[in-house]
């Protein structure tokens, strides 16, 4: 039961009150670069939050089985990225072979996801909060999930800001930054919410 | 000349952060300070003026088709080079940066000038280019960091500028402050660059 | 495939080469790091010792200087958004506490993030042991501790976990409230 808790407090505070995006900074460049409409927006963070869960498992299982029983903390930036981008390869592979119309939707995203630096975030997070296994399914889930909505909220955000009056000089990037910042004081109302 | 023109673009024609609009994550999150901001350009600097360096060498050697994940390993290799040399020599600001000195590895800025330069170009060319680039990255991340300490503290380099009077705008420093001021610096960035096209 | 492999095999070993050169390179210095560390938060808490001894007791580990009964220990717990980690220094025999340190803690820059830096700190300076009530503005009695304006939320929490180590410290080295 006690674990049960643990696993919700974990789930709340990963989605709202260290948002990865807004509070953490992680994954900036899909926040900003793929959030013009709010379907694709959708697709990438479903996209990504599948990649999150997978990541957070395969690596406290390499963490713990290989880096930490064999003494090789020097080698966890490079293991964590090359098992990233093994990752989204099969995942890749998997999603075209299974389901082509799963495929079509997301397919055109998935490289983009090894360099987007929420999982490579997350990866190196688990071991640093020392989570065990389930744990770190679980924070690879949650902090999939806080992507998908910060990033699906901010498209929202700019379709609707397509109609409005924007000076020249602020459309574009700089506008979607300034609404950002918005939504993080927003996401600032969560801090303290949950302290574990 | 030409390598004075691969240097030159990083600083504002393809400045990373302003024109090209990558390699946001760090930009946005350690620029509370101005020692975080120059501290983490520097570092971001160096590898990608190594990685440049090692890719251009040995370009030929490495397949076409397997050179991105070839790219990525050599950029962490770097990166992990750099972690334990600032906790080694720099522990204070190893401990400010944190999380964002391995998060290097996945600056798009950095496997960006692999796959548009570093693999097309000679060693020199690629260096004059990773110079560029990292100082274009660097003075803009000082730049926002001193807005941000300034207007968030009233300091600059931690030395206290404003008096008592001025009441820090502490949001400056957190999350939502960083949004706003580089979606503002950008905005003028954007003005700047309009009039001088007009000229 | 072959070629991946190959490829990433060659050059993954050399990296892993050269870092581990890098490692047993810088690993001593980092570790220096850390040990002075500890050291400075350990006698800065104790104001006569010179030296001090880590002493294991149960699960918790302490540190007993060489004068007057001082005794350290690293306290931790949850703050308004990450661990707070504080040196804490005592002596037992009065029954107070003689300072604390800060070591390690996430609290927002500008406001919890006071916490560190010595004001506040100096809350519990000379603090007999007991249970404190975070305030809002000068402290009038012993037992009372000045909040930071804007973090009381982080105030309360060290002030908990001084609280915790006070009841963990009676518990073997005795001492009254």
């Amino acid at each position: 039961m006690e674990q049960f808790t643990r696993i919700i407090l974990l789930f709340v505070s990963t989605v709202l009150v260290n948002n990865f995006v807004l509070i953490r900074f992680l994954g900036i460049c899909p926040f900003l670069g793929i959030s013009k409409q709010v379907e694709t927006a959708f697709s990438m963070g479903l996209a990504t939050t599948f990649v999150m869960t997978l990541t957070g498992a395969a690596t406290w299982l390499i963490n713990t089985f290989i880096l930490e029983a064999l003494q090789l903390p020097f080698l966890q930036y490079v293991s964590f990225i090359m098992v990233i981008a093994s990752l989204v390869q099969f995942v890749e592979m998997f999603i075209k072979k299974t389901s082509p119309v799963l495929y079509k939707a997301l397919g055109i995203y998935l490289p983009l996801i090894t360099t987007n630096c929420a999982i490579l975030g997350l990866a190196l997070l688990i071991p640093l909060n020392g989570y065990n296994f389930i744990e770190s399914i679980v924070f690879g889930f949650s902090a999939g999930v806080g992507f998908t909505l910060a990033i699906v909220l901010l498209a929202g955000l700019r379709e609707t800001l397509e109609f409005g009056d924007v000076p020249e000089v602020l459309k574009g990037v700089p506008i979607t930054l300034i609404l950002a910042g918005i939504m993080a004081m927003a996401f600032m109302g969560f801090s303290g919410l949950i302290s574990i | 000349m030409q390598l004075w023109n691969d240097f030159k673009n990083g600083l504002w024609q393809e400045n990373p952060i302003f024109r090209l609009v990558i390699g946001l994550c760090p930009t946005l999150a350690v620029t509370n300070t101005a020692i975080n901001g120059l501290a983490m350009g520097l570092a971001t600097s160096f590898v990608l003026l190594a990685s440049e360096i090692v890719i251009s060498t040995i370009k030929k050697l490495i397949p076409n088709d397997v050179r991105i994940p070839s790219y990525i390993l050599i950029i962490a290799t770097f990166v992990t080079f750099v972690d334990y040399f600032l906790k080694a020599f720099f522990p204070a600001v190893a401990v400010s940066l944190s999380l964002f000195v391995p998060l290097i590895v996945v600056n798009c800025l950095i496997l960006g000038r692999q796959e548009a330069f570093a693999s097309k170009n000679p060693v020199h060319r690629s260096i004059a280019d990773a110079l560029g680039m990292g100082l274009g990255f660097t003075w803009v991340l000082v730049l926002l960091s001193i807005v941000r300490e300034l207007l968030g503290m009233g300091a600059v380099f931690g030395f206290q500028v404003l008096g008592d009077w001025y009441q820090p705008m502490i949001i400056m420093i957190l999350p939502a402050g960083a949004f706003i001021s580089l979606g503002i610096l950008v905005g003028i960035m954007n003005y700047i660059a309009r009039k001088g096209v007009r000229k | 495939m072959r070629k991946l492999l190959i490829t990433l095999t060659v050059l993954g070993l050399i990296s892993a080469f050269a870092l581990a050169f890098v490692y047993q390179w810088t690993m001593p210095k980092i570790l220096q790091h850390q040990e002075v560390g500890k050291k400075d938060a350990i006698l800065t808490v104790l104001p006569e010792s010179e030296q001090y001894q880590e002493v294991r007791k149960g699960d918790l580990t302490f540190y007993e200087g060489n004068k007057n009964g001082e005794v350290a220990m690293v306290a931790s717990g949850g703050g308004f958004q990450g661990q707070i980690e504080v040196m804490i220094g005592f002596n037992p025999a009065a029954g107070k506490v003689y300072s604390i340190k800060v070591l390690n803690h996430q609290e927002t820059p500008g406001l919890g993030a006071y916490i560190t830096g010595g004001k506040f700190e100096s809350n519990f300076v000379d603090k007999p042991f007991g249970e404190y009530k975070v305030v809002k503005r000068p402290v009038k009695s012993a037992h009372e501790v000045e909040a930071i304006a804007g973090a009381t939320i982080s105030s309360e929490k060290v002030a908990e976990i001084v609280e915790k180590a006070i009841k963990e410290i009676r518990e073997v080295y005795g001492g009254e409230i």
